[in-house]
């Protein structure tokens, strides 16, 4: 059913939806209302969960990982400094293989307080072995986060969907609320393929020498390569019950874009707008969204970017002593092709300033204007100070 | 979609998910001090001069097995009931219990398990050695005769005991009173001695020729005719009527003679015969006073036995020798010159001199003699020095090259004249003679040591016939090698006794009987030195769990293959039944 | 010793725990006391050694290891994930050493005692970050020597009371255990299993490399540590009920601190000092638990 209601909500639905055992969650803002959402759920019995109400992030994820390690379906949600706090587990989620679920707000990094859109948080954590989604709008959030537990649940890997500070998780839409039937026949109960079992004793997690350590982290790149096929298998499956689909990326006018921008999050609905008015302009510009950051889809990428004359990646992140991170994945892919068009790279909106269509327009004519790129990076909108 | 069995061949699962046992790690590898299980000798167990096993009776004890406990004894000592009446019992001076709290009460435990075999009509199995043919003469079936012939009648020798009386028992039958030893006890025991296979011949003395006819049947001879005459005061008036030998006073009573006293008697002794004379007359109506040359603590008789006829009214006079015996009517008058110490003798007793003062007059009914016994007949004693005679702690064996060999044991020949003593000189008489018959004179005095309890001279029947206590270590454990951290204090139990008023008027027994559980409660205070109670401590704190419960007599092992040699077993074994040492490699 | 009936092994020969190690004799009866329907969550401490590399694993019931800091909150993750399954039986248990509880995993038990979580948590307490190379913890007591205290840098600090501070949270169960009263413990374990909510137990366990005692010493030198008083066996309910488990015969401090090498360089001085820092700790224990010293 339709409803017109707050990425937050849009989260919290789906989490509903996945019918989630064990929420453990640690509130930072702009992560709050997802949280306060979920406990009411749980309080009035909508959610058949328990809440955890852990005392750090960092207690949040790792009261998670004991959950999931005795094989119930589980959700937590966090931001910026609190996403921080959970790194070193982060990556202990993937290690043990826990298909845990995250709703990830992308929010600045302190100090300097500041809790608006900055996709750093999250693609600083992009080493840990978390399948990332980046989404555009509430009803991608909603659906992601159901996808997100098939996924998972098939690759044993956690995922996390990220969402922009108060752009996406504030923001009210028209999301469809799907019945919990066709939910159900899409999202099968949560079987774990291993458990901590007094009936079938084990140890998990313990010392690994150098003779076996290597082979399950193989073992890990392995199962983040098959997850780039199952996701698609899974997009499937969902198109075929509720009739949306995402795509790893998302091409937007690009088969004979001669520039071709690179967006994701909420600045993808912006650039969209600014695509169409520059086409109608006769400008030759396409827009690749970009979902799916890990597994990072090399091969779509390539094959979406290398006709293009020249790529102009928008960052809201940036990775100090190198560039924005979407850049460095891009050139990254495009590296080993035969021939491709340089990547321009633009920082903007960090910190939640806003990234208007002058400034993709901006963007835009730097790039025509330019045969190759003057810096590697360029940041946008920089003020005198 | 890729079925589930699809994706977990494309998807594998190798994640650290641990489910093997440890056990292919054999830890014992790191070892480079070894714990072993080694019992070793509880001091109670050495100091008693029977050998004892106190530690294993004790332990017995606390398991209910009263009739292990028994016969645990019986290997040593075929007279516990006896013994667990009147032995002095040197075993609880040793006792380390004592130096946490108070020794443990093993005479009347002996006592009790004496009597709790006697009651239940327990009938022993104790180890025989198949029939030898030699054949052993006793002469006397006192203790020490009737040990000689227990223990060699156990090593497989046919005895015969030659008793004068009409009963057998010796001084246990006709001289310590009844208050110290019921008949009925003695005769129960003597019945089990029998029971064995012993003859015992009463009526029947022994003539001098008899030694050197003997050899025609019996391939030695034992004297244990123990010392039945008492010496002679060597001062005027020694031969009246008014001074009796104090052994044959006992003797008249113990044969049933009806006799009554009424005023002052006066007993010229210091040791047990002079006590025992004391505390009879005081029963039979005298009034008793001891009259003893030396000091209180200089006299032989055992302590307890002073305490108690201190305590039924018995007067001592102690720095008093007898000077001269006078008729006074219908009285007498002892003559008592006052002594008094000069130094030390050669045997840590005071020397005596005489006091500067006047001689003292005691007028008594009666005087009973009691200063010391020899043999009746001369040739009882054992010879002197010679060669070819082995002297040994308790006995002298006369091997000769025609007739029987001739072995001296019990009064005859022990320092200490007491019943344990005695048993040990049967035992070791009958040791030897062993020794003797297998390997010749020669091999006697250095194969004995084999069989010492510690460092000797108490001598084990059970490690001479290579029984379970033989793999024990000869270190006797002291007080410092217990964990007493195991233990808590704990008064030692009181026998019950009878009121002084009741002692006086009756022969009854005096010490009475104590239950099973008062029993077994004493029994747990004792540490068991050296020995292996089994109470699992070992087993619980090793953090390898490395030693296993199993069947085997010692209840569990080592397991070597994963044992690392951290001690803690050996620290923690409350009685030191276990030794560390370096590995060998 | 009544513990005959406790035959049952769930721990297995041929582990890698120091030879002497009071954290293995803890754990073997630790869960002798509870049986095999426990699920242990493992922080970092010289136990994940223990436990086995993979793949094999010294105990016989599910464990999971988890980050340094993260005891009590993992154990609360199981626990919920139990409580969802409808599974009444299994005991959750958090096995950690000192520095997981005392320090870096401190936030994470306060958390999760805050929040009343029905779980046992044990602290095996060596007295420092053994695991790692005998660094100092707020465990460890006054006048020892670590590798991160060393010559005259002797820790001058007190050890942290982390039974009043869990007694300060209302805890439902808290008390102090020692390898050298293994009837004391498998008691207090066997409680612990019986109440609903948080419990606590604090166990003292002697560790020979880092103390710098002989191996052998290790069940006689915990004792003492209670017959000393330093190390008193208690209880308390609800945090406010104490009850003193054992009165001991009061030997001085000194008899504690002569056969470990941790201590020998302390003088007859500091030793008076810490008797009386340990005689004031007692006397107040006494008034809590309404006796008088």
């Amino acid at each position: 059913m339709k409803r017109v209601v707050e990425g937050s909500q849009a989260v919290a639905e789906a989490v509903r939806l996945a019918k989630v055992n064990v929420i453990s969650a640690y509130p930072i803002t702009p992560q709050t209302h997802i949280v306060e959402f979920l406990s009411e759920y749980c309080a009035n019995g909508t959610l058949n969960a328990r809440f955890l109400r852990v005392e750090s992030e960092h207690s949040a994820l790792a009261a998670l990982i004991g959950t999931a390690s005795t094989g119930i379906r589980s959700f937590t949600a966090t931001s910026g400094q609190g996403l921080a706090l959970m790194h070193e587990l982060l990556h202990w989620a993937s290690g043990a293989r826990l298909p845990i679920v995250m709703a990830e707000v992308n929010r600045a990094l302190a100090p300097g307080w500041n809790i608006w859109i900055d996709q750093t948080d999250s693609l600083a954590q992009r080493d840990t072995g978390w399948i990332q989604m980046y989404c555009e709008h509430g009803q991608e959030v909603l659906d992601s986060i159901i996808q997100a537990y098939r996924l998972g649940e098939l690759v044993n890997l956690p995922v996390m969907v990220v969402l922009d500070a108060f752009y996406l998780s504030h923001t009210y839409e028209p999301v469809d609320i799907p019945d919990q039937e066709p939910v159900d026949r899409f999202l099968p109960p949560y079987e774990p393929k291993f458990q901590l079992d007094t009936e079938d004793p084990c140890d998990l997690g313990s010392l690994v020498t150098p003779n076996a350590y290597m082979e399950m982290r193989h073992n890990i790149a392995v199962a983040m390569e098959e997850a780039l096929f199952l996701f698609q298998d899974v997009e499937n499956e969902f198109k075929a019950i509720f009739d949306r689909r995402y795509g790893a990326i998302e091409p937007v006018a690009c088969d004979d874009a001669e520039i071709i921008l690179v967006t994701s999050g909420t600045v993808t609905s912006t650039c969209r707008q600014v695509v169409d008015d520059l086409r109608s302009q006769g400008e030759r510009v396409g827009l690749l969204k970009v979902k799916l950051f890990r597994p990072f889809p090399v091969d779509l990428i390539r094959q979406n970017l290398t006709s293009a004359k020249k790529i102009a990646v928008i960052d809201r992140n940036f990775s100090f002593g190198a560039s924005g991170i979407f850049a460095q994945e891009i050139r990254a892919a495009l590296c080993n092709t035969h021939k491709h068009p340089p990547v321009f790279g633009y920082i903007a909106g960090l910190g939640g300033r806003d990234v208007t269509e002058d400034v993709l327009e901006e963007i835009y004519w730097n790039t025509k204007n330019n045969e190759v790129p003057e810096k590697e990076s360029i940041w946008m909108g920089l003020q005198e100070v | 979609m890729a079925d589930q069995e699809e994706i977990k061949s494309k998807v594998p699962l190798l994640i650290p998910r641990s489910c093997e046992s440890t056990l292919s790690n054999m830890t014992g590898s790191w070892r480079f001090l070894k714990p072993r299980y080694e019992e070793k000798t509880a001091p109670c167990s050495s100091a008693c001069p029977a050998g004892e096993d106190i530690g294993r009776i004790e332990m017995l004890t606390t398991q209910g097995l009263f009739k292990e406990a028994w016969e645990t004894i019986l290997r040593e000592n075929p007279f516990p009931a006896v013994c667990g009446r009147v032995c002095f019992h040197p075993c609880e001076d040793r006792c380390n219990r004592g130096d946490f709290d108070e020794a443990i009460a093993i005479h009347t435990l002996e006592r009790f398990l004496a009597d709790a075999a006697s009651r239940n009509e327990f009938k022993p199995s104790i180890e025989k050695l198949t029939l030898k043919k030699q054949k052993v003469a006793v002469v006397g079936a006192g203790p020490s005769g009737l040990a000689a012939a227990y223990f060699l009648t156990l090593l497989g020798y046919t005895c015969d005991v030659f008793e004068a009386m009409p009963e057998a028992g010796g001084v246990l039958r006709w001289g310590i009173p009844l208050y110290r030893l019921p008949v009925s006890v003695l005769r129960n025991e003597i019945a089990y001695i029998e029971s064995m296979g012993v003859r015992i011949h009463t009526g029947k003395r022994i003539s001098r020729s008899f030694l050197d006819e003997a050899h025609n049947q019996y391939s030695a001879v034992f004297m244990g005719c123990g010392h039945s005459r008492t010496r002679g005061l060597n001062i005027p008036g020694e031969n009246m009527d008014g001074l009796e030998d104090g052994i044959a006073f006992l003797g008249k009573i113990r044969q049933g003679e009806n006799l009554s006293f009424d005023g002052p008697i006066a007993v010229i002794g210091g040791g047990n015969t002079a006590v025992d004379v004391a505390r009879s007359v005081l029963r039979l109506g005298g009034k008793s006073i001891l009259v003893y040359r030396r000091r209180r603590q200089d006299m032989p008789a055992f302590d307890q036995e002073i305490k108690m006829a201190l305590e039924e009214g018995v007067e001592i006079r102690e720095l008093l020798a007898p000077v001269k015996i006078e008729k006074n009517g219908t009285e007498y008058t002892l003559t008592v010159q006052p002594m008094r110490v000069a130094g030390t003798d050669t045997d840590g007793r005071a020397a005596i001199e005489p006091r500067d003062e006047q001689n003292e007059e005691i007028i008594v009914q009666r005087i009973f003699k009691a200063i010391g016994e020899e043999a009746a007949e001369d040739w009882y004693n054992p010879p002197g020095e010679r060669e070819k005679i082995l002297t040994l702690d308790n006995s002298i064996i006369m091997p000769r090259s025609e007739g029987a060999v001739l072995v001296f044991g019990g009064d005859l020949t022990n320092q200490i004249k007491s019943v344990v003593h005695a048993v040990a000189s049967g035992k070791e008489a009958a040791i030897a003679l062993d020794i003797l018959f297998q390997e010749g004179s020669d091999a006697v005095e250095s194969r004995l040591k084999d069989y010492a309890v510690g460092n000797g001279p108490s001598l084990s029947m059970e490690i001479y016939m290579a029984g379970p206590r033989s793999e024990r270590e000869n270190h006797i454990v002291e007080y410092d090698e217990i964990n007493t951290d195991y233990f808590e204090l704990a008064p030692r139990v009181t026998q019950p006794r009878l009121l002084i008023e009741e002692r006086r008027k009756t022969f009854e027994e005096i010490d009475l009987k104590i239950s099973a559980n008062v029993a077994i409660k004493e029994a747990e205070r004792c540490f068991n030195c050296g020995l292996c109670n089994q109470c699992d401590n070992c087993y619980l704190f090793c953090p390898d769990i490395s030693i296993q419960k199993d069947n085997s007599p010692q209840g569990r092992h080592i397991n070597y293959d994963y044992c690392k040699g951290c001690g803690i077993c050996v620290v923690e074994c409350p009685r030191n039944a276990m030794a560390f040492e370096e590995e060998s490699t | 010793m009544e513990l005959r009936a406790f035959d049952q092994e769930y721990m297995s020969s041929g582990h890698v725990a120091c030879p002497g190690c009071g954290a293995a004799i803890a754990m073997r009866f630790f869960l002798k006391a509870l049986g095999d329907k426990v699920i242990i969550v493992l922080p970092a401490c010289c136990w994940s050694i223990i436990a086995g590399p993979y793949p094999q694993s010294t105990v016989k019931v599910p464990v999971i290891h988890s980050a340094f800091e993260t005891g009590g909150a993992v154990a609360s993750g199981v626990r919920a994930a139990l409580d969802m399954k409808g599974d009444t039986e299994t005991t959750v248990v958090t096995w950690a050493g000192d520095g997981g509880t005392f320090d870096i995993g401190f936030q994470a038990l306060s958390g999760a005692v805050e929040r009343n979580e029905d779980f046992i948590y044990v602290c095996y307490d060596n007295e420092a970050y053994m695991n790692t190379g005998i660094q100092r913890s707020s465990s460890t007591p006054y006048g020892a020597w670590t590798t991160t205290t060393p010559g005259d840098e002797w820790k001058k600090l007190r050890k942290k009371n982390i039974v009043e501070a869990l007694v300060a949270h209302r805890i439902p169960y808290a008390a102090t255990a020692n390898i050298a009263f293994p009837e004391d413990l498998v008691r207090k374990v066997k409680k612990a299993r019986s109440i609903k909510g948080s419990k606590f137990l604090h166990i003292f366990a002697s560790c020979p490399t880092g103390w710098r005692i002989p191996s052998e010493l290790s069940i006689k030198i915990a004792r003492i540590a209670v017959q000393t008083n330093i190390f008193p066996l208690y209880e308390v309910e609800d945090g406010l009920k104490y009850t003193i488990n054992y009165k001991p015969k009061e030997f001085p401090v000194s008899e504690y601190f002569k056969p470990q090498g941790r201590f020998q360089h302390l003088t007859d001085e500091d030793m008076k000092h810490i008797q009386e820092m340990v005689d004031e700790d007692w006397a107040l224990l006494l008034r809590k638990a309404g006796e008088h010293p």
